[in-house]
């Protein structure tokens, strides 16, 4: 396998703005990111969905750009624009054609050096929030199922364990004081990574960012709440009631071993194994051989985007006529059988080249048809703001193919255990009763 | 505010100039069997992506059962004369490969993406799919009733119900109108018929190939006659055409969803397929309208007034018939208003002209959306996909903007009068009938339906 070397500069301006660029001319088109390292985990206590609420007031109004005015800018110059709010980050991108690269930065800095919002800004956006919520959680079957259902059953820690999305009487007590103070400790630029990707010259797109994001002051270091969680003695279970869909489910949830270290390379092979689609052991012995389970998915969720504890989940809808008791033994045989035997040889050369060939898609595409490069995007950010070392990108698929057999039946041994995980049941509410309601 | 230092407004920076864009050249070519390829390279990753399409699907066999092409394109992976199900799914993971098998309205599809260097093993794998599927009885009963629970879970979504009620409105008798079997149907499927499906609609004569990626086209070209080049068959007979129902004032379809707290609103009337001459001028008065964040439908009932999350509008595509819709999830306490709203906007559209201003700017976005395809292997093998499989002019790709950029305020007015036919569009609400009834009654005479789908009043 060659060594892949995508070309990457990266510098860091006065103000401590981090600047990754890399440039490949095969389309006239760039996508530009800013990524604040900032992100559900880290928001204030009786703020729960602050972070995700404060994301879309990032589209609302800047100094020189009001509302209406960002959304417009990047649509009329051709391109497409989003943000989206994770655990540890908040970002926020652009694909464009690449001769509205230098609007981009400027609207870019422009909200980075100001934000510029009001009452109504808020009330709308506070309005909006909710029907995003309900249209993806309170009104759909398996609705935040089981991104917002394990975190409050996993962790102790209020950081890892309150629900993402925010309460409505949290959302309804966020003050346009919250959003500045936010704004002020969290959105500076030595918090923050600018990515430009695709159609560009490094040193113009160098000189551009020192124009439009130089002279933007920088801030005091903020604070981070720790999220270091107690140690866990004995499995956690929780249960919720699914309102709409028919079928029971569940989740299981086994936390990760630390980010880049042996075992956390061997742990994603490991997940692969297990979830790797319909040649996953899970999906293989729940759905298509024993057919307990209708659909049995899951696994390491976005595998460099966090920076505190993580999972990899199991996702199992099974069907009425065994219980939930039932297919947590066929899931619990199957992860017995790679801890007695560990996997053999040639599967774990198939895992290894999935999982390259996975990795190159991850480079090229990631979030729809329209956002290219997203994937590059997101793994540039994440190993400079967590790893401070974006070259990452070019040498971590190395630590997955060294992995030993041995290695992956030691973190199957020390991890799926039953003190490292957390187990959700999500049972459908009596039909019934719901009709009489 | 949260102002940190002081700045003069500097004006936005203007547009650069604009770099050409150019499509990959295409290798077109028909094998010895008739199966017509086409292939591009494209080097971004050292890998390519693939898709064999079949231009048929459901609405060819929907007179026999709803769902039929789809069940046969779930089966289809389960087992060919030489792999069982397992060995099918290990040797793709050997492969560092995926592949999807799917059936729509028109066309049925076994896409697959792989690395470069596995090239020949992967087509042979599909090869055997499209020729020699052996449709195991165990496996098939299986998918059966893996179907069964979909179709009661599907029941459970708002946006399928909305969806569901729609097309049965607009399609009438048309195969369109079926989207997704009862119990009823799943339970009575029998293997035999999804041989019968498999015979008739796979076959080279009625197959596309075409490939994008990281390989030289002679050379993919030589591998994909080795291949298929001994495959034979012949194209489906074609199928009469139904005529649509007339639709003739605003009624009103409530689908009632106990405890929704939230309410899907989806209206529609019929359009056209993107082979007819109005397809590009619709394409940018629909962006305008509400095919874009920057539109007005998206501006009024989302930025301004927070009625919901996620307005769109869109043109859907069917080879035979194209239909346009509006659809929005809203709360509840504002059905009446987001309709209202959602009229609005349409008649606006149908009596006063686009400014030069706005008309630019919807021209630059779908313009630039276009070539967004470019840049991965995915996008590019979908646009050249779409012109081949609607039979779109050869030089579609590299004249589309100017095309859009041709267009007039006058072109938008008129195709908005055209086909925005406000008066007469049927509008779906989905949620709970106690809270949105009698919002919903004020814009016509109104049907109701349980989340069955059967009329209840």
């Amino acid at each position: 396998v060659t060594r892949l070397h995508i070309p990457i500069d990266s510098s860091t301006l006065n103000n401590g703005l981090r600047v990754v660029i890399a440039p490949d001319t095969n389309a006239p088109v760039v996508t530009v990111g800013v990524y604040y390292k900032i992100g559900f985990r880290l928001e204030p206590q009786g703020r729960s969905g602050f972070a995700h609420l404060f994301e879309h007031m990032m589209f609302q109004g800047s100094e020189n750009a009001p509302k209406m005015q960002h959304i417009k800018l990047i649509n009329s110059s051709g391109g497409v624009l989003n943000g989206s709010t994770m655990y540890d980050v908040t970002n926020y991108y652009e694909a464009v054609p690449s001769n509205a690269l230098e609007r981009v930065l400027w609207l870019e800095g422009d909200r980075m050096r100001a934000l510029k919002v009001d009452e109504e800004n808020l009330t709308n956006q506070r309005d909006v929030v909710k029907e995003e919520v309900r249209v993806n959680v309170l009104n759909q079957p398996y609705g935040g199922f089981p991104w917002l259902d394990m975190p409050p059953v996993a962790f102790r820690n209020w950081a890892n364990a309150h629900n993402f999305y925010g309460d409505f009487a949290d959302l309804d007590a966020a003050s346009l004081a919250d959003v500045q103070k936010f704004f002020r400790t969290y959105y500076v630029p030595n918090n923050a990574v600018l990515l430009m990707l695709g159609d560009v010259n490094p040193q113009e797109a160098q000189a551009l960012a020192e124009k439009y994001f130089g002279s933007i002051p920088a801030g005091a270091a903020p604070p981070f709440a720790d999220p270091t969680e107690p140690p866990q003695t004995e499995e956690r279970r929780g249960h919720v009631q699914e309102k709409f869909g028919p079928l029971p489910a569940m989740a299981i949830g086994y936390v990760l071993p630390q980010r880049r270290t042996p075992e956390w390379y061997a742990m994603v092979l490991l997940d692969q194994a297990l979830h790797g689609g319909r040649a996953g052991r899970i999906y293989r012995e729940l759905v298509l051989e024993k057919q307990i389970a209708v659909e049995a998915d899951g696994g390491v969720d976005d595998v460099f985007g966090y920076n505190g504890p993580s999972q990899m989940t199991t996702r199992i809808l099974h069907k009425p006529e065994y219980t939930a008791e039932q297919s947590l033994a066929a899931l619990d045989a199957v992860l017995r059988e790679v801890q007695e035997k560990g996997i053999g040889q040639e599967e774990l050369d198939q895992l290894k080249v999935k999982w390259r060939s996975d990795y190159y898609s991850t480079l090229e595409g990631g979030r729809g048809g329209y956002m290219p490069r997203y994937g590059l995007m997101h793994l540039l950010a994440c190993f400079t703001l967590f790893d401070n070392e974006p070259l990452l990108v070019n040498t971590v698929l190395e630590g997955f193919l060294a992995v030993k057999r041995e290695e992956i039946q030691a973190v199957a041994r020390k991890y799926l255990r039953p003190e490292n995980r957390a187990i959700v049941f999500r049972t459908p509410v009596n039909k019934d009763a719901k009709e009489a309601a | 505010m949260a102002t940190r230092a002081p700045q003069t407004a500097p004006a936005v920076p203007a547009l650069a100039p604009e770099r050409a864009v150019t499509w990959p050249k295409r290798t077109r070519a028909r094998l010895s069997n008739g199966l017509e390829v086409v292939l591009a390279e494209a080097h971004s990753i050292p890998k390519f992506h693939g898709e064999l399409f079949f231009r048929a699907g459901e609405a060819l066999v929907s007179d026999r059962s709803v769902g039929l092409a789809e069940m046969t394109s779930t089966v289809l992976r389960t087992g060919t004369a030489k792999r069982n199900s397992r060995q099918i799914e290990e040797d793709l993971r050997r492969l560092g490969a995926d592949l999807g098998t799917s059936a729509g309205q028109d066309t049925s599809a076994i896409s697959f993406a792989g690395l470069s260097e596995f090239a020949e093993p992967l087509l042979e794998l599909v090869n055997e799919l499209a020729r020699d599927a052996s449709f195991p009885q165990p496996e098939f009963e299986r998918e059966r009733r893996q179907k069964l629970e979909e179709v009661k879970l599907e029941r459970t979504s708002p946006g399928f119900l909305a969806g569901e009620r729609l097309r049965k409105i607009l399609f009438g008798k048309h195969p369109y109108a079926r989207i997704s079997p009862t119990e009823q149907q799943v339970a009575a499927y029998r293997r035999e018929d999804l041989e019968q499906v498999y015979r008739e609609i796979y076959t080279p004569e009625n197959a596309l190939l075409v490939m994008v990626g990281d390989f030289d086209p002679q050379n993919m070209l030589g591998i994909a006659e080795k291949t298929f080049g001994n495959w034979t068959g012949k194209k489906p007979a074609a199928q009469q055409a139904t005529a649509l129902p007339e639709l003739h004032g605003r009624r009103v379809y409530l689908v009632h969803n106990p405890g929704s707290v939230q309410t899907q609103i989806l209206v529609g009337c019929h359009a056209i397929t993107r082979k007819h001459p109005d397809w590009i001028r619709l394409g940018l008065t629909n962006s305008l309208y509400g095919g874009a964040f920057n539109s007005r439908l998206v501006m009024n009932i989302r930025e301004e007034k927070g009625y919901t999350y996620s307005p769109r509008s869109g043109i859907s595509p069917l080879r035979q018939h194209g239909y346009f819709f509006v659809s929005a999830a809203v709360r509840n306490e504002v059905v009446a208003a987001s309709l209202t709203e959602i009229f609005y906007e349409l008649d606006k559209l149908r009596s006063v002209a686009v400014p030069a201003a706005e008309l630019s700017d919807a021209q630059n976005y779908v313009t630039g959306m276009f070539s967004m395809g470019l840049a991965t292997q995915e996008g590019l093998l979908s646009q050249f996909a779409t012109v081949e499989l609607n039979e779109l002019p050869a030089d579609y790709l590299e004249t589309y903007r100017d095309k859009v950029r041709a267009l007039t305020s006058a072109d938008l007015l008129g195709a908005a009068r055209k086909y925005f036919d406000s008066a007469n569009m049927p509008i779906v609400v989905v949620g709970d009938r106690a809270q949105i009834e009698e919002q919903a009654r004020l814009f016509g005479d109104t049907e109701v339906y349980n989340a069955q789908g059967e009329r209840v009043e």
